[in-house]
């Protein structure tokens, strides 16, 4: 039997094949041991839509490799937060840092390079290419054979594989060869973390990722989110609604209020927190 | 390593590659080149000259659907281009007392330089604004050259056209050569440069369009959004496979000249032509390519055959007037057979067949 099914030139370094498919990403990070700088760090970030504010003075560190969850109650400024971070939205003041370094006045495009992905509240996918063709163009984004037009798409085996193991890690390696938009809106969840993912980015937005979906379904969503936290190589940034998914996956969560920044703490320090508790638990007794 | 250590889509990708040459589609097109090989050994100059006339049109038509089909980008200057690649070898070999092989080299150089920078203009001009302003301005560059190619007359010899002599084997006053008792004429030998020049460039575009680059363009036509979400600069591939299609339509133009031997603004620049593509291309099938072999052939096939099939039709009935006066106006047949052959196949030929052959195993799957 071949060894390898490929005949094109390789890539990308080969790397060893373990169980652990996480691994295979890994490659492309580079690991910086020489300043522990944070991996995103928020200033004084401030924005004003005409006379209301948005998001007010928030100082934020993102340490590397954690995962820190952003709540609130509705309009707490956790999305608008977001699109700061990921540079949809220019501040009003304040700066962002990403690495120790200052990406305040780069556009969204140029923060995708430096490796901040970002996930969307609605669905954002290829509708008629298959689901391994998703993920596929977004590993082949990140490899300079965009412009070759003399070698044959498949003759890049690496991307194939690669963009199947991401499936495996988003469990849909069942549903490789069909089309995106025969996929369930929570299997599309999923498909749009695994493109995400391919795009290897060293900081992950993710924005609701259990949006609209069925109870039955949300186990598998914050499985996947375990795992890549568990790979130990990702930065997640995690807006949810499900206090209970927030409590188990988190390192720490970061209260928000009116676009201010109330609490920033451990889980369990969180969910003791007197101000916290007034902001949910008062905001419902005073609304209900 | 194993089979079964594979995962499925190295197991498909294995499959996929074993069975390359043991597929029909493969067989069909070795078929396919193997008549076109013996084509002329037909003794009717009539069918040759309709089967290289359909190589030509295959690859332009092919081009068209690259930049049509495949990027949704609308042009009117594709016969332009066609026109450019015509008159680069006309007048290069016109106006060279005897022609040689390196000018008809410098004519494909010559060609590709100039549509090139053309169609790098026309992108450059209109592709940033909308898509609209890509068309009217591709008009504007189409119809500035045909212009051109009828007033400029000390160079173009203006609405005469330019009749011209090609170099070695494929000049008319070669005597030919007699091989395994086959005559190969000067019209064989031009012939069969055609069909290699013709085979090489269509599988170009195949190429291109199951290459990185075609993925993309792919990905641009489902989700232009989320493909400059992943990183993809939409405007670069846009213009890419702008001037890819163009210069093979210049190609396909050079080819043209070369079989006729003669050039007239009318025939290789007149806007009108562009009429012609479109229709090839939606009978084919948008964004399939091989629907360019199947539109060409359909359109050259009636437009050469429909007007005598009428009349032997007519023949057959002497006594009836009427019968005779409708074979006349042939034309109306061909646009009935066109609007017909749209309504049975909605999205192209191919295009229809391959919906249902999805449908098909979509059912038997499910």
């Amino acid at each position: 039997m071949k060894e390898s099914v490929g005949w094109a030139p390789s890539l990308i370094p080969d790397s060893p094949r373990t169980t652990d498919q996480i691994e295979f990403h890994s490659i492309y990070i580079k690991k910086s041991t020489m300043d522990k700088a944070p991996a995103i760090e928020t200033r004084d970030l401030t924005i004003r839509f005409g006379g209301n504010i948005a998001v007010n003075e928030v100082s934020l560190v993102f340490e590397e490799y954690h995962l820190k969850s952003i709540i609130g109650p509705n309009g707490a400024g956790k999305t608008t937060l977001f699109n700061l971070i990921s540079g949809q939205y220019k501040p009003t003041s304040g700066r962002v840092y990403l690495n120790g370094e200052d990406v305040t006045g780069l556009d969204p495009a140029s923060r995708t390079k430096l490796g901040i992905g970002r996930s969307f509240q609605l669905t954002n996918i290829f509708p008629t290419l298959t689901v391994l063709e998703n993920v596929r163009l977004a590993l082949q984004s990140k490899v300079d054979v965009g412009m070759v037009f003399w070698h044959h798409w498949r003759s890049y085996t690496e991307l194939e594989d690669r963009a199947y193991d991401l499936l495996k890690q988003v469990l849909l390696e069942d549903r490789w060869r069909y089309a995106a938009s025969t996929l369930t809106h929570g299997e599309q969840r999923k498909l749009e973390i695994a493109i995400l993912l391919g795009l290897d980015p060293a900081v992950l937005l993710l924005d609701e990722p259990t949006a609209g979906m069925s109870i039955e379904e949300v186990p598998a969503i914050l499985e996947i989110i375990q795992d890549i936290k568990a790979a130990h190589n990702r930065t997640i940034l995690l807006v949810e609604h499900k206090f209970d998914m927030i409590m188990t996956v988190s390192d720490t969560i970061a209260v928000l209020k009116e676009g201010q920044l109330i609490c920033d703490d451990t889980p369990e320090a969180v969910s003791n927190n007197e101000k916290v508790q007034a902001a949910y638990l008062g905001g419902g007794v005073k609304h209900g | 390593m194993m089979i079964n250590d594979m995962t499925p889509v190295q197991r498909d990708r294995l499959r996929e590659q074993q069975t390359k040459y043991n597929r029909p589609s493969f067989w069909i097109q070795v078929a396919l080149v193997v008549v076109l090989i013996l084509v002329p050994l037909v003794p009717s100059f009539r069918v040759m000259d309709m089967v290289a006339k359909i190589m030509i049109f295959t690859v332009v038509v092919a081009s068209y659907d690259l930049i049509l089909g495949y990027t949704g980008l609308l042009s009117f200057a594709h016969a332009m281009f066609f026109g450019i690649g015509a008159y680069s070898v006309a007048l290069l070999c016109y106006h060279s007392s005897s022609p040689q092989w390196y000018h008809l080299i410098l004519a494909v150089v010559a060609a590709l330089t100039l549509s090139v920078i053309l169609a790098l203009v026309l992108a450059f001009f209109s592709l940033r604004t909308k898509a609209i302003f890509f068309a009217m301005l591709s008009l504007a560059l189409a119809d500035f050259f045909h212009i051109l190619g009828m007033t400029w007359s000390d160079l173009t010899l203006g609405e005469d056209g330019i009749t011209f002599s090609l170099p070695g084997i494929l000049n008319v006053e070669w005597s030919g050569v007699n091989l395994l008792g086959v005559h190969f004429t000067p019209r064989v030998m031009t012939y069969y440069l055609i069909l290699v020049a013709a085979v090489f460039l269509f599988m170009g575009l195949l190429r291109f369009v199951r290459s990185p680059v075609g993925r993309v363009l792919k990905s641009i036509r489902d989700n232009e959004q989320r493909s400059t979400a992943l990183g993809y600069k939409t405007f670069r591939y846009q213009i890419y496979s702008i001037v890819f299609g163009s210069s093979i339509a210049s190609l396909g133009g050079i080819l043209f000249a070369v079989w006729l031997r003669f050039v007239d603004p009318e025939s290789v620049l007149g806007v009108f032509s562009m009429v012609d593509y479109l229709l090839m291309v939606i009978i084919g099938g948008l964004g399939t390519l091989y629907g360019s072999i199947i539109g060409a052939t359909f359109f050259m096939a009636t437009q050469a055959w429909l007007p005598d099939l009428l009349k032997g039709i007519a023949a057959f009935f002497p006594d009836y007037e009427i019968i005779h006066r409708i074979a006349e106006r042939w034309m109306a047949f061909l646009g009935l057979m066109f609007i017909v052959a749209i309504m049975v196949f909605p999205k192209g030929v191919v295009g229809t067949v391959r919906e249902i052959i999805d449908r098909r195993k979509a059912s038997g799957a499910g």
